[in-house]
């Protein structure tokens, strides 16, 4: 009996062993599963990308999170001081100095040094706004993604019924071509979202007017030393030419209501004929050229694009862009590396995620724009970076949600320019000179 | 007390100690800590430096500030807990009222009365949004289709739109609570009490000075000072309605806090004005409690 026992025994031990040995071998076969957390609207073509990342890599599954924009920065920002934060994360140009400088994002020198040359398109060195990509430390923390910068889309129909030939390439020129469409048709000329939130639309088109004459708020003196490069008079001067639009009634009051470029409310009036020209990035763009295609089937595109206005520096906008980091506490920095790195080849990615141009030259040299968008790559020919205010003491969001404040304060009449423009002058080098003590 | 007694007290006492210590002491007390460094969102990992009382000073002196506490103490506190009490009264006496029970519509008129307190208020403010639009909202198109107005108004970026609306969206959504603690007191009210006063010949304002709101004034004061508590700390109506603006007209300490927390990033200043904002509900209750309610509540015992 005890023999028997003793054989039985013997064999279940083995039987065990054996399987105590097979399972780290099947343990590793199984696959290891990142998070990405991913911030704009298009979340069923990022999945059919992470999808074809999958099969590529079956040793890795992707759960994307999703969050808006409006959030991310606070949620990340506790995630990654608490060590919890997703593998990869999707942030806005702006955001890799202050995230980097806080340690919320990992390092990524060592992994670029490895396979830069197989990036993208064509390598590390084709990517653009890398500058933007590092933190105060002069490390890189993340990999520029997309880009886009805003552009003027007008109706070319209610230019011609206005007697406007070209698209205006002064400032004046503007207003006065907003103003004439106005009196002419009865519909809105530059209808520009002119509502109050924290991220509104008018820090975009303050910067483009102080740009295309001179510096902007923030600039860089020849000592290294960050200074003011507005003056009260240029930021009094800013809000009154906005602030006339409302006033003079070409702009429609019901626009202080609207905040974001893309808001239903100016595809509409885009879509519908009621709004003449707005501002905004090549995916609102091709939004409302997909929308009017399906609602006018065979019928010609009354729109077109042109560069924003200029003055002597020409009509200058930023790039604006997404990018990808490794959170500081992924422990599959390797697994999320190759999701970056897939992530930033325009095929199969921009296949599916394809409103969107990848941040690569050689990406957007190849990419073919509808005939009705040709102001886009015009106006990237003469965007330039956030320089100073990415590199410098103050955060941007700071002076984002600072600007967008004043300029709501003379749109609804509670404040004059001149008091609105004095005080965001105070306000910002306040700011500046606390940080820089 | 004999000593098991007391010993089984302290115990009993223990968790409740431990709630209020973990979750009331301990972050009031590393608030106030935060509120004396300069930590921001983008170092959280390493901290903020002490800078001692720089944030409250910059506070207290900022330009914004007065208007700030304007926003918080008249608009969203005065205004909209008077609007709320008014109206409270004045809807309880309504469904309280001989001629709502006559046509058997007590029932239907409470349920109707919930359905705004039932509406999460989240859901209620998107609901008003699109109401209050300028475009599409159903109060434009009502008030330009009778003829009252021939351009689409921008409720909620208007300045002299803008807090009207807020209040009304406040009220629409809290009034049912208010009500409805009205109209159980105005129940416990003795019949007869009514009645001789009716048989001695007394008017109905009368009725309404000497009887009822005598009667209601516990529940008004408890009432008022929950409101108060409750609104003037709210974040939710005005950020989720107007995101403080436009500009900053709309901006509350409640809205203060965020935006200097969470956008420009300034958690430690963001900290000093959750304590100032604290302070200032600390001494309003010692001051209400002491002056009004205490005071209140003795001559209704004495009655």
């Amino acid at each position: 009996m005890r023999h028997k026992l003793g054989r039985r025994g013997l064999v279940a031990g083995a039987t065990l062993a054996a399987a105590l040995l097979a399972a780290p071998a099947s343990q590793a076969q199984s696959p290891v599963t990142i998070t990405f957390r991913f911030n704009d609207p298009e979340a069923p073509q990022m999945r059919a990308a992470l999808d074809e990342f999958e099969k590529a890599n079956p040793s890795i599954k992707v759960n994307m999170q999703r969050i808006s924009w409006a959030d991310m920065q606070q949620q990340y920002l506790r995630e990654a001081a608490t060590g919890t934060a997703p593998d990869v994360v999707h942030i806005s140009f702006v955001q890799p100095r202050s995230f980097g400088g806080g340690k919320a994002l990992r390092p990524l020198d060592d992994l670029i040094a490895r396979d830069g040359a197989q990036m993208g398109v064509k390598g590390w060195n084709d990517f653009f706004a890398r500058d933007l990509a590092e933190g105060p430390d002069g490390k890189t923390y993340a990999v520029p993604w997309t880009t886009d910068t805003f552009t003027m889309m007008y109706n070319t129909e209610l230019f011609e019924q206005a007697g406007i030939k070209e698209f205006p390439t002064t400032w004046a020129g503007l207003r006065d071509a907003s103003r004439q469409i106005h009196q002419r048709t009865g519909k809105a000329g530059w209808g520009f979202p002119a509502g109050s939130c924290a991220t509104p639309s008018i820090w975009f088109y303050m910067n483009y007017y102080f740009w295309s004459d001179g510096p902007g708020w923030i600039d860089k003196d020849a000592a290294g030393k960050y200074v003011m490069g507005v003056t009260p008079e240029k930021a009094t001067e800013a809000l009154a030419y906005y602030n006339s639009y409302i006033t003079e009634g070409h702009n429609p009051r019901s626009n202080l209501s609207v905040c974001l470029w893309g808001a239903p409310e100016l595809v509409e009036g885009m879509l519908t004929g009621n709004t003449a020209m707005a501002s905004m990035p090549d995916t609102v763009a091709i939004e409302i050229l997909t929308k009017w295609d399906q609602r006018n089937p065979g019928k010609k595109r009354p729109f077109m694009t042109a560069p924003h206005p200029g003055g002597k520096n020409g009509s200058v906008t930023n790039f604006g862009g997404r990018m990808l980091g490794i959170s500081p506490n992924s422990k599959n920095v390797e697994q999320a590396w190759a999701l970056i790195k897939f992530l930033t080849k325009p095929d199969p990615t921009f296949k599916h995620y394809n409103n969107y141009t990848p941040a690569q030259r050689a990406a957007i040299d190849s990419r073919a724009w509808d005939a009705e968008l040709a102001g886009y790559p015009k106006q990237l020919a003469n965007s330039r970076s956030w320089g100073p205010y990415a590199t410098g003491p103050v955060p941007i969001p700071f002076m984002w949600n600072a600007v967008g404040r004043a300029a709501g304060s003379v749109f609804i009449g509670e404040k004059t320019a001149e008091a609105a423009g004095r005080e965001l002058h105070e306000t910002i080098a306040r700011e500046l000179a606390r940080l820089q003590r | 007390m004999h000593a098991n007694a007391k010993g089984f007290v302290a115990f009993a006492l223990v968790p409740a100690f431990f709630f209020l210590g973990a979750f009331y002491v301990y972050p009031f007390v590393f608030n106030l800590d935060i509120s004396a460094t300069d930590l921001d969102i983008f170092q959280l990992r390493d901290g903020g430096r002490w800078i001692g009382l720089e944030n409250y000073v910059e506070l207290l002196t900022s330009p914004g500030f007065r208007r700030v506490m304007f926003n918080t103490v008249i608009w969203l506190t005065v205004v909209g807990v008077t609007v709320r009490i008014v109206l409270g009264l004045a809807l309880a006496f309504l469904l309280d009222s001989r001629t709502i029970r006559a046509w058997r519509l007590s029932t239907l008129t409470r349920i109707l009365l919930i359905i705004p307190w039932a509406t999460p208020p989240v859901v209620a403010i998107v609901v008003w949004r699109w109401i209050l639009d300028p475009r599409v909202g159903a109060a434009n198109q009502l008030l330009m289709w009778l003829g009252l107005i021939d351009q689409p108004i921008p409720f909620l970026a208007d300045a002299n739109w803008v807090w009207p609306s807020i209040i009304v969206i406040i009220t629409w959504n809290t009034l049912p609570l208010v009500t409805l603690t009205f109209m159980a007191s105005l129940q416990s009210l003795p019949g007869e009490l009514v009645e001789a006063a009716e048989i001695d010949g007394a008017s109905r304002m009368q009725l309404l000075r000497y009887i009822y709101l005598p009667h209601l004034k516990p529940a008004i004061i408890v009432m008022a000072m929950m409101s108060t508590f409750w609104t003037f700390n709210n974040f939710i109506y005005v950020w989720l309605t107007t995101g403080a603006g436009p500009g900053t007209f709309t901006n509350v300490m409640a809205t203060e806090i965020y935006i200097k927390g969470f956008i420009d990033g300034r958690l430690g200043y963001s900290a000093a004005a959750g304590v100032v904002m604290a302070m200032i509900m600390t001494a309003f209750g010692m001051i209400y409690l002491r002056y009004v309610a205490a005071r209140a509540l003795v001559e209704e015992e004495d009655r």
